[in-house]
């Protein structure tokens, strides 16, 4: 029995609100049992090399953590749940929790005596200190974008918090694994005493302490001997080094300076000599989402016609795509959710490959199809833009590259000052946060400038329903509308690899693109 | 030389004021504008204009500008938009590693290029000659990532010499950390020593036909001196100039060779501030670099009227 069940629990309805306790200290047990079947080793010492450096760990100053910072910070840091190996909640933080009929409340219960490196002690209200510092409007966080979804925490008692949200999440423990800049738990105390020093001086409940950091070098961390769990941490010190070129970082796992790189399918070459190679593994995972995927701006002529949006569709030949970026390693992506998600279309509406029809589409529309494409000022964004142009070149249609950086980026995006504009869709474990982004038609980022109150009203089902089938059911006829009308481009389904030396064990599958060294060992 | 001294440094100032003035434009004439990035895409419109009130992002320009240069007078060049951290901090964290590096480039394109130009010049024309031209010709035409890839592949993946990335500090030994700069060194050295080469080797050539060296030979002195001590100081004044300018490209090459190698220098400062548009951190880096070039311009002409007597009686 599992402490969110997907399914519709049996119906006891007591009042209003009904509350349900799962079996907590079983549960604790099961989730933390799937590690790794061999006898673990204590001791030793690993390096892993990053794709980028990490700026810090305050979410007031970072805003966001990117994917090297999610890295170090899941060896630092905790969060109330963690994802076993099928991306199901298992107690970690918190033993056990409950939710309300309605999906808008859930209670979590913390587990004791959990101690900050710090020494102090970590309880509900330093959940809701957490919490409330990110969500005070004065502090001007970046990071509360991304809990608007949450109403408020409150504390019950010290070892009880109950998280109020704004709407129904059914899958809310599975959304607060992932260790990120809302669900890391920090020392409010050492916040509090090392003021703008704390965003290199984190403090956190980890099973591993910040010991040293050397600014675009490295950061070490060793192991915390006072850990709750401490029989499950096993390394004595893990080094994060940010290698920014893939090339040579993998150069310095072949030449024995790194034990653990992160690594991405664009680099292929090297992916398929890792593969071969027995001296490494590659911990690989197919991630919910797509990238990048384009939005056609249906308000922006000629992209306003159905036809024009349908040929820009059929004109690309994603497996070609693949073979071209990634050696074929990337896979092509039909629909917003990807193969690891539990969305599961037989039938998603995706346009085919058709060139021919593309160009009798466009030659049906009669007038010259011009249009530019807008994406960041990233080397991939080129690559895949020019990619693009050439597809819609082949069935005669024009596209001139815009690159922006970052900054104009995100306004001309909201303003809807594009015609057709690169994205993303990331790797969540419910489809609902990035769905309800994208396709609602009141959402800032419904980028496809479309409204369709049939996909708003099914979009509202989804995310109010417990039942995981009826919720396949509307995510996979929202992926056909937006298919069939062409609203979205998918390109590559996401994929999170990570390139290890054998000898390195006890990495748990990669979620949300997580390399998590938390519990790893040397064999 | 003082007089010298003295006017050299008057004339930094306009130049010095231009270069500022420069730098502080990059972050004011940029699309998009410190507050998104700071409060991200969903921001409201009053929380933007709060901020950019306490940036003082809503002052005319010029007001801007010259507060700008009155806190970086004092040292300040603000703080990290993406880290919180000083600008001036991180320089200073980092300096040491860029340092090094362009040092080192420097000691690896001099310890190639004058042996080389010497026995060139000596042989000119000769088959030496002609073969180390040709070798020169051929490391030039090398872009820098081909040749640190290709270092990399050979000493660290094939022969498993040297670490393919990575730095480590002067107090983990001075053999490590050399290891670590070896290859970065090695690969801005082989773009920067052929230039140093050529023109120390046409000056050479030019100095031994001069009627002093004729006259120093004639007087016996053994050829290893007349070379060595009277042809080589005065042919080494555009080598100097070369020496001086290089540090400029120097640390534009550091940058992509700080990325390749991951050394933790201010190239490496300068693109992770450009990816995260942290503006502060851009325009304090790009400010020092800057400053420092023309410093180090500064000590080249210096240098010079050292080595050149006419230089120094030229500018009276």
């Amino acid at each position: 029995m599992q402490a969110n069940p997907l399914r519709p629990p049996p119906s006891r309805r007591t009042g209003t609100v009904l509350l349900r306790w799962p079996i907590a200290v079983l549960a604790a047990v099961l989730g933390l049992v799937t590690i790794d079947a061999t006898a673990q080793k204590r001791g030793g010492a690993i390096v892993m090399g990053l794709e980028a450096d990490v700026s810090g760990f305050d979410p007031l100053t970072v805003g966001i953590y990117g994917p090297p910072t999610v890295d170090v910070a899941s060896v630092l840091f905790e969060s109330l749940t963690r994802l076993d190996d099928a991306g199901k909640a298992v107690p970690r933080l918190a033993l056990s929790w409950m939710h309300a009929d309605d999906y808008r409340t859930w209670t979590f219960k913390l587990r004791p005596g959990v101690r900050f490196h710090d020494g102090t002690p970590f309880d509900a209200n330093a959940v809701k200190w957490n919490f409330d510092r990110q969500k005070d409007p004065a502090n001007k966080c970046r990071c509360a974008a991304y809990i608007t979804h949450i109403r408020s925490v409150e504390v019950v008692d010290p070892l009880t918090v109950v998280y109020r949200l704004n709407n129904p999440m059914v899958l809310f423990p599975e959304a607060a694994a992932r260790v990120s800049q809302n669900t890391a738990a920090h020392s409010p105390a050492a916040v509090a005493a090392r003021g703008a020093e704390y965003n290199r001086n984190p403090v956190g409940t980890g099973p591993y302490r910040l010991k040293s950091w050397v600014a675009g070098d490295r950061i070490v961390v060793e192991r915390n001997p006072d850990y709750w769990d401490a029989g499950k941490s096993y390394l004595d010190q893990i080094t994060f080094r940010p290698l920014p070129d893939s090339p040579s970082r993998f150069a310095s796992l072949l030449s024995g300076e790194v034990d653990v790189i992160f690594h991405e399918h664009f680099d292929h070459e090297n992916l398929a000599r890792a593969r071969k190679d027995k001296r490494f593994v590659v911990h690989e995972a197919p991630g919910n989402g797509a990238f990048p995927v384009y939005a056609l701006n249906t308000k922006a002529p000629p992209l306003d016609d159905l036809r024009v949006r349908q040929a820009l569709s059929m004109a690309i030949d994603k497996q070609r795509l693949s073979r071209v970026l990634t050696g074929g390693q990337a896979r092509p992506a039909t629909n917003p959710y990807g193969d690891a998600s539990w969305v599961k279309c037989s039938d998603d509406g995706a346009l085919p490959h058709d060139p021919a029809k593309a160009r009798a589409l466009l030659a049906d529309y009669g007038k010259p199809v011009e249009f530019k494409l807008l994406v960041t000022t990233s080397p991939r964004g080129r690559a895949f833009g020019q990619a693009l142009q050439q597809f819609w070149k082949q069935v005669g249609a024009t596209v001139e590259i815009e690159q922006i950086d970052q900054g104009g980026f995100i306004p001309r995006a909201l303003k809807r000052q594009y015609q057709v504009i690169g994205w993303s869709i990331v790797d969540f474990p419910d489809p609902d946060p990035q769905t309800y982004a994208n396709f609602q038609s009141a959402s800032a980022t419904g980028l496809a400038n479309a409204s369709n109150p049939e996909i708003d009203r099914m979009l509202d089902r989804a995310r109010a329903s417990s039942d995981q089938r009826v919720r396949s059911a509307d995510y996979c006829e929202i992926g056909r509308m937006v298919n069939q009308q062409a609203l979205w481009l998918w390109t590559f389904q996401n994929h999170s690899y990570a390139i290890a030396k054998a000898k390195v064990r006890g990495i748990p599958r990669k979620h949300g693109g997580v390399t998590d060294l938390s519990r790893a060992w040397l064999e | 030389m003082g007089g010298f001294v003295a006017r050299r440094l008057l004339y930094l100032l306009p130049v010095l004021l231009g270069v500022a003035l420069l730098t502080f434009l990059i972050g004011a004439l940029l699309p998009g504008d410190i507050a998104t990035t700071m409060l991200g895409e969903d921001a409201t419109p009053e929380a933007l204009a709060e901020l950019r009130r306490d940036l003082g992002l809503d002052q005319p320009l010029a007001v801007r500008f010259l507060g700008w240069l009155g806190q970086a007078l004092q040292g300040d060049l603000g703080r990290s938009l993406r880290t919180g951290q000083s600008v001036a901090g991180a320089i200073a964290e980092r300096l040491p590693v860029t340092i090094q590096l362009v040092v080192l480039a420097q000691v690896v394109a001099l310890g190639l290029a004058i042996p080389i130009a010497i026995g060139c010049a000596v042989h000119a024309g000769g088959r030496f000659d002609r073969f180390f031209s040709g070798v020169a010709f051929a490391s030039l035409s090398v872009p820098t990532v081909m040749s640190a890839i290709l270092l990399i592949w050979l000493f660290a993946v094939r022969l498993e010499w040297l670490p393919a990335t990575g730095y480590a500090p002067l107090d983990e030994g001075l053999a490590a950390n050399l290891a670590g700069f070896a290859m970065p060194a090695l690969t801005l050295g082989l773009a920067e020593w052929p230039a140093l080469m050529r023109v120390l080797r046409t000056d050479l050539i030019a100095t031994l036909q001069e009627d002093f060296i004729a006259m120093a030979r004639a007087k016996g002195l053994r050829p290893s001196r007349v070379l060595l001590v009277h042809a080589l100081k005065p042919s080494s004044l555009t080598l100097v100039t070369l020496t001086g300018l290089n540090v400029g490209r120097l640390l534009g090459g550091a940058v992509i060779v700080e990325q390749i190698f991951a050394l933790p220098g201010i190239g490496r400062l300068l693109i992770g501030s450009i990816y995260a548009r942290d503006l502060v951190t851009l325009q304090g880096t790009v400010l020092f670099v800057a400053t420092a070039f023309v410093f180090v311009n500064m000590a080249v002409d210096l240098a010079y009227a050292g080595l050149d007597p006419r230089i120094r009686r030229g500018a009276r």
